[in-house]
């Protein structure tokens, strides 16, 4: 680039968005990398020393555990979004536009509320003394069934926060495969089921991917979440995290957790991405 | 030879969206290997009518046979009727031979079999090369190709058509409509075809269903629609057409009977017996008109004025011309463009001839 000459036009519609993330995420995100090779010191926090401590320790039986429940758990209540949230799009989309309106603003509703007070309207219903216990109760068909502070009740939490987030892309998706497909899938033969599974199922699948992939991603990085509506026994990669830095101070601890749960979601995201980009590659080659 | 034999028939069928928008009661036979088609302006119910057929709309009275089976309680995949969309509807995420083999997949027609109608559906439809492209690598003329081939393939009972050429350009619409035309003539196909475009149901029906707001007005063959519209409504919307209201005068002559239109102008038309003081409406075709004196038919009985040209529009092979008749009577007038028409221009007196038998008394 010549002196004098302006700089190409997007560096000016990318440019202040670069900056802002460069400043608030790339520079403290390096800063948490180079933590996580640092040493540990119970009184300093962390001694500029090199170690590969930090990550040496996640082989151990906890850790790993630890990641392959987050795992596990996000991987549930993805499916659980999908299949719940499936039908949920598929009617939205093909509503009047004034039920499709209301819909999603009760789609969406929730999002406006915050996670703690959402998580709180779970504990009142699925806490002991909740409403599904009282009801047990009244029914005789149980006292006081543990409900809250499950690996269960972590996934409905999770689930229920991050539905929108499933149905919007499918909706968007299905919303542009016209209806005059499904017609001409039942004109030619088709029952309603193989027509859903030939035609509208793999053309909304990129929408179904990025939905699958955003609940994914929120539910593997959850925190209040599992932290209030799970127990002991089903904690998540987030709240070690949180515990490593406010009560155990172990910043290079918590900063090699981050690390490899950032690395583990980078590859799981590629690697979906890949997929769908070869699928459609195949599908429209031209 | 017993006649044709009636494929589909349309009895009494009703679709009432609300007491305000209802279509029908329609009835109608289409019989085997006749191309009927249903003509109308939009929102006249021809493509309701298509849909109720196809199963997907539910008709709130009325019933709808084909080949003498009750179609209407069958869900639509199960109907033996091939539907050519207006936007094709071809699966976009399938190449050209799967979208063709779609319905014999879901008939579990075995493989080779499925490779050698595909083929042969191609070929017939003139792609034969294009099994391996995708929909949006074709233009909108091949498109509408392989939504015809992907229908024939399944060899229905029954073809219908919503408007399957209007989103194509005018040559090529012109030249679908041509192929079409042969294709169902080759496969004896019985084919329901809905347009708005008069031109194109002139050209490719055995009959035409003329449609006003969810009634059928007329149903004929394309001349008998054109030659002798039932109604001023179908006058009006079936090429262009003088429609005048005009007062009986009294017989004119063994065959004739004497007319005056609201604007006084005096005409022979073919007789109508004890009429006279009756209002009638006439329908003059603005190409029946002719500038020299009549050549043909009973010259003694035509129908001669002058008429002032007001306006003249230059459309090639045709003028159009806006005229009052005998200072009057406002006319619209084509004429083949000729050596004559040169002198043609707004404000000059012409001389104008019609035939009587040129001259058609709708019913309503």
């Amino acid at each position: 680039m010549g002196r004098g000459q302006p700089p190409p036009y997007w560096v000016l519609f990318v440019g202040p968005y670069g900056l802002y993330l460069l400043v608030f995420l790339v520079l403290p995100f390096a800063n948490v990398a180079l933590l996580s090779v640092y040493l540990h010191s119970p009184t300093k926090i962390a001694i500029a020393e090199f170690t590969t401590a930090n990550y040496s320790k996640l082989w151990e039986l906890y850790y790993a555990n630890l990641f392959f429940r987050t795992l596990r758990l996000s991987l549930a209540v993805t499916v659980v979004c999908v299949a719940l949230g499936y039908p949920l799009a598929y009617l939205l989309a093909r509503a009047r536009p004034r039920s499709m309106t209301l819909g999603l603003f009760l789609l969406i509703m929730p999002l406006m509320v915050s996670t703690v007070i959402r998580v709180f309207g779970w504990v009142v219903i699925l806490g002991n003394e909740g409403l599904v216990n009282q009801a047990l109760r009244q029914l005789g068909a149980g006292d006081g069934v543990r409900l809250l502070h499950t690996e269960g009740a972590v996934i409905v939490g999770l689930a229920q926060q991050s539905m929108p987030f499933m149905v919007l892309p499918i909706m968007a998706s299905i919303e542009r495969i016209s209806p005059s497909l499904e017609e001409a899938a039942r004109n030619l033969g088709a029952s309603w089921g193989q027509m859903f599974t030939r035609t509208i199922l793999p053309l909304s699948m990129p929408g179904l991917l990025s939905g699958a992939l955003l609940v994914f991603s929120v539910s593997m990085s959850a925190f209040v979440t599992p932290a209030l509506m799970g127990g002991r026994r089903s904690r998540m990669v987030g709240q070690q995290i949180y515990e490593e830095v406010l009560s155990a101070y172990n910043w290079p601890g918590a900063a090699s957790l981050t690390i490899v749960l950032a690395l583990l979601m980078l590859g799981l995201v590629g690697l979906a991405l890949w997929a769908s980009r070869r699928r459609a590659r195949l599908e429209t080659a031209r | 030879m017993a006649g044709p034999k009636v494929e589909l028939e349309v009895r009494g069928l009703t679709k009432r969206y609300s007491p305000q928008v209802t279509v029908g009661p329609l009835s109608f036979e289409v019989m085997e290997g006749e191309f009927f088609s249903l003509l109308g302006p939009s929102g006249c119910g021809k493509t309701t009518t298509l849909r109720c057929i196809a199963g997907f709309e539910t008709p709130s009275e009325g019933a709808i046979a084909l080949g003498g089976r009750r179609l209407d309680d069958r869900p639509p995949h199960r109907r033996d009727v091939g539907l050519v969309f207006q936007n094709y509807a071809l699966f976009p995420h399938l190449t050209v031979f799967d979208n063709v083999a779609f319905g014999l997949r879901l008939r579990k027609v075995d493989k080779a079999a499925i490779e050698r109608r595909v083929g042969q559906m191609l070929d017939l439809v003139d792609l034969p090369s294009l099994g391996a492209r995708y929909p949006a690598q074709l233009s909108g003329g091949q498109q509408q190709r392989v939504a015809i081939a992907r229908s024939l393939v399944l060899e229905p009972s029954l073809l219908l058509f919503d408007e399957p050429l209007s989103n194509l350009d005018l040559k090529l619409r012109i030249q679908m409509r041509y192929e079409l035309r042969l294709l169902q003539r080759r496969l004896g196909k019985t084919a329901v075809y809905v347009t708005h475009d008069q031109t194109e149901a002139l050209a490719l029906s055995d009959r035409i269903a003329v449609l006003s707001q969810g009634r059928i007005e007329q149903i004929g063959t394309p001349s008998e629609i054109y030659e002798r519209p039932a109604s001023a409504f179908v006058a009006d919307f079936i090429g262009s057409s003088n429609v005048l209201r005009a007062r009986v005068r009294g017989d004119g002559g063994p065959a004739d009977t004497a007319v005056e239109t609201e604007h006084g102008l005096l005409l022979t038309i073919p007789r109508i017996p004890d009429a006279a003081g009756a209002t009638v409406t006439l329908m003059l075709r603005p190409e029946r008109f002719q500038m020299a004196a009549l050549s043909n038919g009973d010259a003694a009985r035509a129908n001669r004025f002058t008429a002032l040209v007001r306006d003249v529009t230059y459309l090639g092979e045709d003028l159009h011309l806006r005229v009052l008749a005998s200072d009057r009577q406002p006319l619209l007038v084509s004429i083949k463009n000729s050596k004559g028409t040169r002198a043609i221009a707004s404000g000059a007196a012409i001389d104008l001839a019609i035939d009587p038998e040129d001259i058609h008394v709708l019913r309503r």
